[in-house]
């Protein structure tokens, strides 16, 4: 025997479920249309970036550590953290590009300073940049740190890590580089490097400035981040032909381990 | 998911169990299940290339979403993740319906796909926390949400062996 239609009291029981539901659905038609409506570094020409005032004198007062052409039209600067995961992805998948398709073919310079944001060896280990800085061996420190970085980031002692590293640095005095990373050398010179980043707005790393522009958010290829640098030095680009976005080369500790000239400033 | 055919017994089971008020956890499931069709989808959206960036006050959205594992089979996960929410907000929404209450099929499928979504995203927790040591904000608030529904689906569970006892 079938039942009787069910009576209207019970329907209106689900009301409050259909009412509630139909907020969730206007509330979140609402965020994703504002959330599209957001800049985005994949939309051409949305973002520029936003300028800031990176001076000269800034730059003077804080030396970072830098490599390719010094008269370059493009200046990159690069604020980053040897133990911050996010600037070992960054140090493998994309800068080796940056390395070879613009600081390499003269288009840019690209200058690293020192972000450290306060994990257990942030600080001990720009230093240790330093160290192999004094000897003029920076970028192959800056390899292996970031390759490595898992390794020593659990590390007790860290230095005697980093002095391993350091003999395999070939021209590298690692006895030199030990007691300089024991020592408190180069502190004065990561302080300065981490304030000017903070008077430049920087708050997480990495963070790039591509001719005064902050890079925001930073994009997530380097065919995106050449685009960016397109839209933003578009001289720098000009006479030769549009090169075509490099694929990115398979990516791994071997990637982050390619060491271009040793440069310091 | 497969669900059973519940031949005879079942449909004894309807008429008898007709008519019962919509469990509370089946409307949450459907509420908590709506916003996980819209986390979904923003992630989707932005995998998908219809936006081009995802805003994150918290961890690196982006990076992750750009992981090798943040794709299955070619699909990205968040396609993956929004197809099971709108197949839980549809089996909510008929379940809560008063014919469907008891019905035992609605509520083992709910658990099936909440079983399943959990597990999923344990391994992806897993990866972002082990692996790629990045977190985005939208796949630990999916997390949460799937874990949710997979707890509040039990009682539904537990009610139908009863009946069917």
């Amino acid at each position: 025997m079938p039942r009787p239609a069910p009576a209207p009291k019970r329907r209106s029981s689900l009301t409050p479920l259909y009412v509630i539901l139909g907020l969730v659905v206007l509330a979140g038609i609402g965020t994703l249309i504002s959330k599209s409506r957001s800049p985005s570094p994949a939309k051409e020409g949305a973002n520029q970036g936003m300028p800031v005032a990176l001076t000269p004198d800034q730059l003077q007062r804080v030396h970072g550590i830098s490599i390719g052409r010094e008269d370059a039209p493009i200046t990159i600067y690069e604020f980053a953290d040897f133990q911050c995961p996010h600037c070992a992805q960054f140090a493998a998948f994309i800068e080796p590009l940056i390395r070879q398709n613009l600081v390499d073919t003269g288009k840019a310079r690209y200058v690293f300073y020192e972000f450290p944001l306060g994990f257990k060896w942030s600080f001990l280990a720009a230093r240790a940049g330093r160290c192999a800085n004094d000897q003029g061996k920076f970028w192959d420190f800056h390899a292996i740190a970031f390759a490595r970085q898992r390794q020593w980031s659990f590390d007790p002692d860290a230095t005697a890590q980093f002095t391993e590293y350091a003999k395999t640095i070939p021209g590298l005095d690692a006895a030199k580089f030990d007691q300089c990373v024991r020592s408190d050398r180069f502190q004065k010179e990561v302080s300065e490097s981490s304030q000017l980043g903070q008077s430049l707005g920087v708050q997480g790393t990495p963070t790039l400035f591509v001719n005064g522009r902050k890079i925001d958010p930073l994009p997530e290829s380097y065919s995106a981040f050449e685009a960016r640098v397109r839209q933003i030095a578009p001289d720098a680009f000009a006479g030769g032909p549009a090169a075509p976005a490099a694929a990115p080369a398979a990516p791994g500790d071997s990637a982050g381990l390619v060491t271009g000239q040793s440069g310091k400033q | 998911m497969s669900s059973t055919v519940d031949d005879a017994p079942a449909g004894v089971e309807e008429e008898e169990e007709d008519y019962a008020p919509p469990p509370v956890s089946r409307m949450a499931i459907a509420v908590l299940a709506l916003i996980g069709v819209f986390d979904a989808a923003y992630l989707s959206m932005y995998k998908l290339g219809i936006i081009g960036g995802l805003t994150c006050q918290v961890g690196s959205c982006e990076q992750v979403q750009n992981s090798p594992q943040s794709a299955l089979f070619g699909i990205p996960v968040s396609v993956l993740g929004l197809g099971a929410y709108v197949a839980l907000v549809a089996l909510a929404l008929v379940g809560v319906q008063p014919r469907f209450v008891r019905d035992r099929r609605i509520a083992r499928a709910i658990t099936a796909i909440a079983a399943v979504g959990v597990l999923f995203s344990a391994y992806l927790t897993y990866v972002e926390a082990r692996v790629i040591y990045m977190w985005c904000q939208y796949c630990v608030i999916s997390a949460i949400l799937i874990t949710l529904i997979f707890l509040l689906s039990l009682p539904a569970l537990r009610r139908g062996r009863a009946a069917a006892s």
